[in-house]
């Protein structure tokens, strides 16, 4: 076999497949070209998804006419000097391989002017070759058409999907940014229709309610957190990072991460931790297998972050894991803690949506803790399919827990409470869980966790499994109220439990939480790919900031309090239930047992008119 | 069957063995109470299978016989009965119940007595005899403390340890501990400990509410079963398998500060404290200063909520040792005083995280251990 180099124009197309795959990447690099112009304002245009035309016209700077085909040279770029540079970068652009890739497999025509130039230049490639040039009338700025993409490519052309597919990624894309860079007004049209027009307001809330409307967009909280190098040395208390952006109610959720939206330095990331940490944020308001909506802009110092993973740039890479203060986007017990970036919390976010979405201010304990007026929506409202129910209005989604009167106990499981709008199923042993559990949070928080010595420490003997999710955990089981020391071998001395688990048999229910803590492991594992887990254990400090560790805290918190908490089976009398029923409209989360399963189901009025054909 | 007796009567014994029918069993008959003719006597027993009772009322019997009738049906009809005879038949071949009662006249479907379980009684075995003041105080000292979750069947159950002229009842549910003796009337048990369910106990001493003579006990002889018996009523237990824990040597046999204070003084303290301590987590922390020549030995009972706030008490105390802090469950506090049976409480502590020992000053005949608590901060 002889080595051959290659013809220029199929390395050129090898080349461009890194960057290109489909019409969507040729508007992400056309956007952020754009962006790095300085538009205000950018169009997107495409027919048959992009396949047959697609045309992005910004109002930048243009591209003087000397220039105009070195831009569509290899690594040919106006915004990287050196290689020092690379590690400063602020620009989206930077390789210089987005324009000749694009134009090496497709039939490009540009048309572009600067601002101190009175005419433009109209450049025509096919398949990377300049077919012609002229002088041309343009308005200030760069026109760029895309046609008959991959062309000159049939391996590409076969794998492109439906036209229906490919406007859907690229109208996916187009809001992303339109997110991310509320003052730049974008619009994307499809065979000459308007699908969308964000206004250019700079406000990304205006841009919600273009993208998601109006419903939607009223249940996404604005937040925002930042880290200041005032702790470190020589740090002048100036913001070193900064989290932006919105996250939904947790009412508001979907069974995958695809509105998971995160932008660092500006530029559309795809990124696990980023992604873990605010389904972390949520903690056990989401059941298991949803995921929240939002929007989030991250600013690192430039060399804090390597976007220079993969050509599409859609990974980057953080120099110092957990430096993005997004991780501390935490529960609220942990809040307050000194030396530490400021973090939002679930209970902040619960008093920021009934009233406006403001910024939030830093946390504030107090109102935390007294904020019983969080705004879950009620379970019926929870999608079960992955779409919020149209029949039920927003407003009532918001409501919170009306006042309930208890009618009785179903199966010595279940409460049947009657309330303005119609009758709730409340099941007994997850409502207690979801009281227990606040109750444990709110009290540890305030006085640290309570520990019960037992009267003679009991020896218990563990599989090896368990002993090692033990010594996983030693550290978090000693911080929610444990006292265990091991006895040699595969035996333990429980010396002491939380206090809220007295009353039920220790070794028992200590087995039992460390069975479940292997469910959540594994649940974890699948949820997460196992890659997450890993990386946050390979650099896992025991710091408290440690999402993972927060997380398993809390895990361990919601294992117990189902341990303390009655159980399904057990035959109530009229006034425990209804001192179970005032504590849970104390609940900040009433309608979830801190493990995401709902607590309560209702039965509408409006429903039962229906089922009974009164309407 | 055809008897006759008072309303009164068969109304307070119904509500004797009431409390031993099933509450949800699969058996049917034992939502049943039977209703026997026993030599002269009416003879009503209920059981769960795990404690029966049986009481006689006195009656005029025509015809002997046996039934069961449902305890509730039965229970609330009677109860509502004028305090008059009542006149019963059996019709054996429907097993219905024909009762009158002035000018009330019932018809009641009952089921075989041949299905009703038969209990227990008392054999020939050894007997002891116990004074009813004592039994009852012992068990209100001890059976509160024993574990209420199923799941260790042993802990359920009160340690009943019989031992020279003197019984020992100890209960301990894991984080405390309480042990009271009494003295034995007259016999012997001719064992030397067995496991009552705490459960039975406390039937047992609502049942001997207002009796005066001796109670007997016996347990039999393959000692699964204790039977009390007073003059009229009986109540069978069985008895838990297992082996006790050696709880009594868990109690702390020396201290460091020994507190005394006015059990009056202390419950208040506590019953106040414990508003507080229910939004944090129970705790209630007692601080004990020794007194100096000039001010009297004091215990401060304090408890502090995030949410509520909080509260101070002081009480006089005599302390003989170091000045210490040491932190309990309020509702052990609070159940522990409410059995205390003497004007004064002394407090025996070691060290915060040690047990704390509580006794009746003036009698070394109960001894209750609460185990600390402490906050991880
Ligand atoms: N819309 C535009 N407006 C102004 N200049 C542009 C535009 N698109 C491309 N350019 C110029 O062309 C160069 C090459 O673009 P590109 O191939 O995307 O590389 P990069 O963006 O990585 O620098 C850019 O550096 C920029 O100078
Ligand atoms: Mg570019």
């Amino acid at each position: 076999m002889t080595i051959k180099i290659l013809p220029e124009a199929l390395a050129a197309q090898i080349a461009a497949g890194e960057v290109i795959e489909r019409p969507a990447s040729v508007v992400k690099e056309l956007i952020e070209n754009a962006i790095d112009a300085g538009a205000s304002e950018i169009r997107v245009e495409m027919r048959d998804g992009g396949k047959r035309l697609l045309r992005v016209s910004d109002n930048g700077s243009g591209i003087p006419s000397g220039e105009v085909e070195l831009a569509f040279s290899h690594h040919a770029t106006s915004k990287l000097n050196s290689v020092d540079d690379l590690f400063r970068i602020t620009t989206l652009g930077f390789r210089g391989e987005a324009l000749p890739s694009i134009a090496a497999v497709s039939q490009l025509a540009m048309l572009t002017r600067s601002a101190d130039e009175p005419a433009g230049v109209e450049l025509r490639l096919h398949g990377g070759r300049v077919t012609q040039r002229e002088a041309h009338a343009a308005p200030r700025g760069t026109v760029i058409t895309v046609e008959n993409l991959f062309y000159n490519v049939p391996a590409r052309l076969k794998f492109m999907k439906s036209s229906g597919s490919e406007s859907g990624h690229i109208n996916e894309l187009v809001s992303r940014y339109a997110l991310a860079y509320p003052a730049i007004r974008f619009s994307l049209t499809s065979e000459s229709r308007l699908v969308f027009q964000s206004p250019g307001s700079g406000s990304m809330a205006d841009v919600l309610v273009a993208v998601y409307g109006a419903d939607t967009a009223r249940q996404m909280v604005e937040v925002s957190a930042e880290r200041s190098d005032a702790g470190e040395p020589g740090g002048q208390g100036r913001a070193t990072a900064a989290v932006y952006g919105y996250l939904s109610n947790p009412a508001l959720n979907r069974a995958n991460r695809a509105h998971m939206v995160f932008f660092v330095n500006g530029r559309l990331v795809q990124d696990r931790s980023l992604t873990f940490s605010v389904v972390e944020a949520y903690h056990t308001l989401l059941q298991v297998g949803r995921f929240p909506l939002c929007v989030l802009k991250v600013s690192v110092p430039a060399d804090e972050v390597d976007v220079n993973v993969h050509p599409s740039k859609a990974e980057v890479k953080f120099r110092h894991p957990g430096f993005v203060p997004i991780p501390a986007l935490s529960l609220p017990d942990g809040a307050d803690r000194q030396g530490e970036a400021p973090r939002l919390s679930f209970g902040q976010l619960g008093l920021e949506v009934q009233r406006t979405a403001a910024p939030l201010s830093p946390p504030d304990a107090d109102d935390r803790l007294h904020g019983r007026e969080w705004l879950y929506p009620p379970a019926d409202s929870a999608p079960e399919s992955g779409t919020s129910r149209p029949d039920v209005p927003p407003d009532e989604r918001d409501a919170p827990l009306p006042i309930l009167r208890v009618l009785g106990q179903v199966a010595r499981t279940y409460i049947i409470a009657e309330g303005p709008e119609g009758i709730f199923l409340i099941d007994q042993h997850a409502a207690h869980e979801r009281i227990l559990y606040e109750k444990f949070r709110r009290e540890r928080q305030a006085l640290g966790a309570s520990a019960q010595s037992l009267l003679e420490p009991l020896a218990v003997d563990l599989t090896p499994r368990q002993a090692v999710r033990l010594a996983d955990r030693m550290a978090v089981f000693t911080e929610v109220g444990f006292q265990i020391e091991p006895f040699g071998g595969a035996t333990y001395l429980l010396r002491a439990v939380p206090s809220i688990m007295a009353g039920s048999d220790p070794r028992q229910s200590f087995l039992t939480i460390l069975d479940e803590l292997a469910e959540e492991d594994e649940g974890r594992r699948v949820e997460h790919g196992g890659v997450i887990v890993a990386d946050l254990t390979a650099d896992g400090t025991e710091s408290t900031a440690d999402p993972l560790r927060q997380r398993r805290e809390a895990m361990l918190i919601a294992s117990v309090c189902k341990q303390a908490a009655i159980k399904a089976g057990r035959v109530l009398s009229l006034p425990e239930m209804q001192e179970l029923i005032g504590q849970l409209e104390q609940s900040q989360s009433p309608r979830t047992c801190p493990h995401g399963r709902p607590t309560m189901v209702k039965l509408g009025l409006d429903q039962l008119a229906r089922e009974f054909g009164r309407r | 069957m055809k008897v006759s007796c008072l309303q009164e009567n068969l109304h307070k014994g119904l509500g004797l063995v009431a409390r031993a029918v099933a509450s949800r069993s699969t058996l049917p008959v034992l939502n049943n109470i039977l209703i026997a003719t026993d030599q002269g006597r009416l003879k009503l027993a209920a059981t769960d299978l795990t404690i029966g009772i049986t009481t006689w009322i006195g009656a005029q019997i025509e015809e002997e016989g046996a039934t069961t009738v449902p305890s509730k049906l039965l229970g609330e009809f009677v109860n509502s009965l004028p305090p008059e005879k009542i006149d019963m038949q059996l019709n054996v071949r429907t097993q219905t119940l024909n009762l009158k009662c002035s000018r009330f006249e019932s018809n009641i479907k009952g089921m075989d007595a041949q299905e009703f379980p038969p209990i227990p009684t008392a054999g020939p075995e050894n007997k002891l005899k116990l004074d009813p003041d004592t039994l009852r105080a012992i068990i209100s000292q001890v059976a509160f403390a024993a574990a209420a979750d199923e799941s260790r069947p042993v802990l359920t159950g009160v340690l009943a340890k019989f031992d020279d002229g003197k019984i020992t009842l100890a209960a301990a549910d894991g984080f405390r501990l309480s042990v009271r003796t009494g003295t034995v009337s007259e016999g012997k048990a001719g064992v030397t400990a067995i496991i009552i369910p705490a459960r039975a106990l406390i039937e047992l001493s609502r049942m001997i509410g207002d009796e005066e003579e001796p109670i007997e006990v016996t347990i039999t002889k393959n000692r699964n079963q204790a039977v009390f018996h007073t003059s009229s009523t009986e109540l069978v237990t069985q008895l838990v398998e297992g082996n006790y824990p050696d709880v009594l040597s868990l109690v702390p046999k020396s201290h460091n500060t020994r507190t005394v204070v006015g059990t009056v003084d202390f419950v208040k303290a506590v019953k106040l404290a414990s508003f507080f301590a229910r939004d944090a987590s129970n705790i209630i922390r007692m601080t004990i200063e020794p007194g100096t020549d000039l001010a009297p030995g004091r215990m401060i009972v304090r408890a502090e909520s995030q949410e509520v706030g909080d509260q101070v008490g002081e009480i006089d105390a005599t302390v003989d040792g170091p000045a210490i802090e040491v932190a309990f469950n309020a509702k052990y506090l609070s159940e522990m005083l409410a059995v205390v049976d003497a004007a004064q409480v002394a407090i025996e502590t070691n060290a915060p995280e040690k047990p704390g020992v509580f006794k009746m000053v003036g009698s070394d005949e109960f001894v209750h251990v609460i185990m600390p608590m402490h906050v991880n901060r």
